[in-house]
């Protein structure tokens, strides 16, 4: 980010220069905004920076981390525990993103403070709250654990911990999706037929492609990094999270920092090919 | 057909009680009334997006109040058009026919036809989203007719486009309506618009219908204030009526007369409505050879107008007078000392009713 701003400035062709420069110094410039901007983002390239290069430097940790079972497994886990969390989200979020977007009762706002609950709390809360409930005596675990689910110390246990804390990014994101489709076009979608339930499938849905996708990369990304809530519901099967925090305490730094390069490089590659996949989505014009 | 009987509504801190409304089969009818009167929300509600308190709303003879938008048989077009952008024009227009139920090949067949007699057959493959507002317009409405229905209901479908559009949009519009005999009812706040296209007016405010009738008749014999201020009469003076004489009534208005050419009882309070282009201007010292409705004032102010000049004039009462040519044959100036003169012809009186303070319904 630094050098490209920096580099800008060597871009500038000739006949152009000062023309552009009195503009920019006249006032227009954003360096008031820049700079203590570059604060942060400065935190964030030095934070990667001190994983990868002393991982680099020793690639024999990283050898190691990525050839060893129980962290392929952690991955293996952490992941599939993700996407759980978000197909439960998606089932059940989606329709009450879009009833709180398109009701008025005066009960939405209770609803939409419980929502956020999981935002605010600390996640060791978070974790006891899901534990309770979900522990083999608790108030849902009990009669779920007579259907034979257990969450105590079980994959299940992991997906309850994730979607709880993920619930709002999930639902505040497509919320607004929906919000920004008009009443209007479901209303004439009604108007030419259509039900309640396929005006929403048929023009509200489609319209908000862009928010539900991005709505299920928050939650993942949140449900992914989840450590205090899932260990205390499950410490087994072991998160990428609490790999990395036994590692850190049992192995040392070397050995979590590799675990961690992996899961920046996953994310990353993810994020990537995320973003590839849906530049088109939701997007519906001609000229472009 | 449409009617509407005494349908009570309440949205937010707007709401309206016992409204009812006609709309003739075959018939076009524009609803009037301005901003925020409630004639977005009478539409929606016929429509059936918002549920109605109380009353009933009959299609065809058919009562639809309980029934949802996608039993009643109705046709909706925003102002905006509201075309759904992630489908092309072709998949719009099938839309409808597809919620129905209508096969895929004779959904093909129809949308093919529709297309190509509305011209709309090179645009059968885009995208909503970069159509002109005249191109928008006409796929909303083919949209709106390919499933049939019963009657439309169009909510200021003109506002958005350019003058030149508007006018062809206007015209095809209406010829489709004659046509198919459609029964449609239009939200408007353009006078021209109602002038080109209703059979009948509905005028409205506030929640309430105030009057119904052919353009003309409530274009020319407006018997509300909003009415009159729709119908294009700049001027609207409170007053008292006075002796009648000769088939005239002489009005008290401000510290000044008016004569009008109706018999009003003395003593009533009424509101004189005239047209600016129906005031005459002449210099103080200029006879006119008519001696009734000659008022002394001043000119304050003068703006230049498509046609003229409108010229803000202050005497026993103020008036604004539209005056023709352009600026440099302007032959007064601000404080200028002038005559302005009306025809008792020219003055529309509404008489105010006694129990209520804000017009009403006389005659």
């Amino acid at each position: 980010m630094a050098r490209t701003a920096a580099g800008r400035g060597s871009l500038m062709s000739s006949p152009e220069q000062p023309l552009r420069k009195k503009y920019w110094s006249s006032g227009n410039s954003l360096a008031a905004f820049w700079i203590p901007g570059m604060i942060l983002v400065g935190i964030i390239a030095l934070a990667l920076l001190v994983i990868t290069i002393p991982v680099l430097r020793n690639p024999e940790y990283l050898a190691g981390a990525a050839s060893d079972p129980v962290v392929f497994q952690a991955f293996f886990v952490t992941f599939l525990a993700g996407f759980c969390a978000v197909g439960i989200l998606a089932i059940t979020g989606t329709p009450l993103a879009y009833a709180l977007s398109r009701s008025d009762t005066p009960w939405k706002g209770v609803v939409e403070t419980l929502v956020d609950i999981p935002l605010v709390l600390p996640h060791t809360v978070a974790g006891l709250m899901v534990y309770l409930l979900f522990m083999s005596r608790g108030l849902l675990g009990a009669p779920l654990g007579g259907i034979g689910l257990t969450f105590e110390d079980a994959f299940p246990g992991i997906v309850a911990a994730m979607v709880f804390v993920a619930i709002p990014y999930y639902v505040n994101a497509v919320r607004e999706g929906f919000g920004r489709v008009p009443v209007q076009l479901e209303n004439v979608a009604r108007s030419l037929g259509a039900s309640r339930a396929r005006a929403f499938v048929t023009v509200t849905l489609p319209l908000t492609t862009r928010h539900i996708m991005y709505g299920a990369l928050l939650a993942w990304g949140r449900a992914i990094g989840e450590f205090a809530a899932v260990i205390m519901i499950a410490y087994f099967p072991v998160v990428i999270s609490t790999l990395i925090y036994y590692r850190f305490n049992t192995g040392g730094i070397a050995e979590s920092q590799a675990i961690a390069f992996i899961l920046i490089l996953l994310c990353l590659v993810l994020f990537f090919v995320f973003r590839f996949l849906t530049r088109r989505a939701g997007v519906y014009d001609d000229r472009s | 057909m449409i009617a509407v009987e005494e349908i009570s509504l309440t949205r937010g801190d707007f709401s309206f009680a016992g409204i009812s409304l006609q709309v003739p089969k075959s018939s076009y009818t524009v609803l009037m009334g301005p901003s925020g009167a409630g004639k977005t929300l009478l539409l929606e509600s016929i429509g059936g997006f918002l549920p109605v308190t109380g009353g009933r709303i009959l299609v065809a003879g058919r009562d639809v109040t309980m029934l949802p938008p996608e039993k009643r048989g109705i046709g909706f077009m925003y102002q905006d058009y509201s075309l759904f952008p992630h489908l092309t024009v072709e998949e719009n227009i099938a839309y409808g026919l597809k919620m129905k139920g209508i096969a895929s090949r004779e959904r093909t067949s129809t949308v093919k036809t529709l297309l190509s007699s509305f011209s709309l057959q090179t645009l059968a493959s885009r995208h909503t989203g970069s159509l002109s507002g005249g191109e928008k317009q006409r796929v909303a409405l083919v949209r709106a007719l390919a499933t049939r229905p019963t009657a439309l209901l169009l909510d200021e479908p003109f506002a958005a486009l350019d003058p030149e559009a508007r006018l062809s949009c206007m015209d095809e519009v209406k010829a489709i309506q004659k046509d198919h005999g459609l029964t449609i009812l239009q939200v408007s706040h353009d006078r021209d618009e109602a002038y080109r296209l209703a059979d009948r007016v509905v005028v409205m405010d506030n929640g309430r219908i105030l009057q119904t009738g052919t353009p003309a008749a409530i274009f020319s014999h407006p018997v509300h204030p909003t009415v009159a201020a729709l119908a294009g009469f700049e001027n609207i003076l409170k007053g008292t009526s006075g002796s009648s004489e000769g088939g005239r009534t002489r009005l008290s208005i401000g510290t000044g007369t008016i004569i009008a050419d109706r018999i009003v009882p003395a003593g009533d309070r009424i509101l004189a409505c005239i047209r600016s282009r129906d005031i005459t201007l002449a210099g103080a010292d200029i006879p006119l050879s008519e001696q009734v409705n000659r008022i002394d004032g001043q000119v304050i102010s003068m703006v230049a107008t498509d046609h003229g000049c409108q010229v803000r004039f202050a005497g026993p009462f103020p008036l604004l007078i539209d005056i023709p040519g352009d600026r440099s044959s302007w032959e007064y100036r601000p404080g200028e000392q002038v005559v302005a003169w009306v025809a008792p012809k020219d003055v529309h009186l509404i008489r105010i009713p006694k129990n209520t303070g804000d017009g009403g319904n006389a005659p």
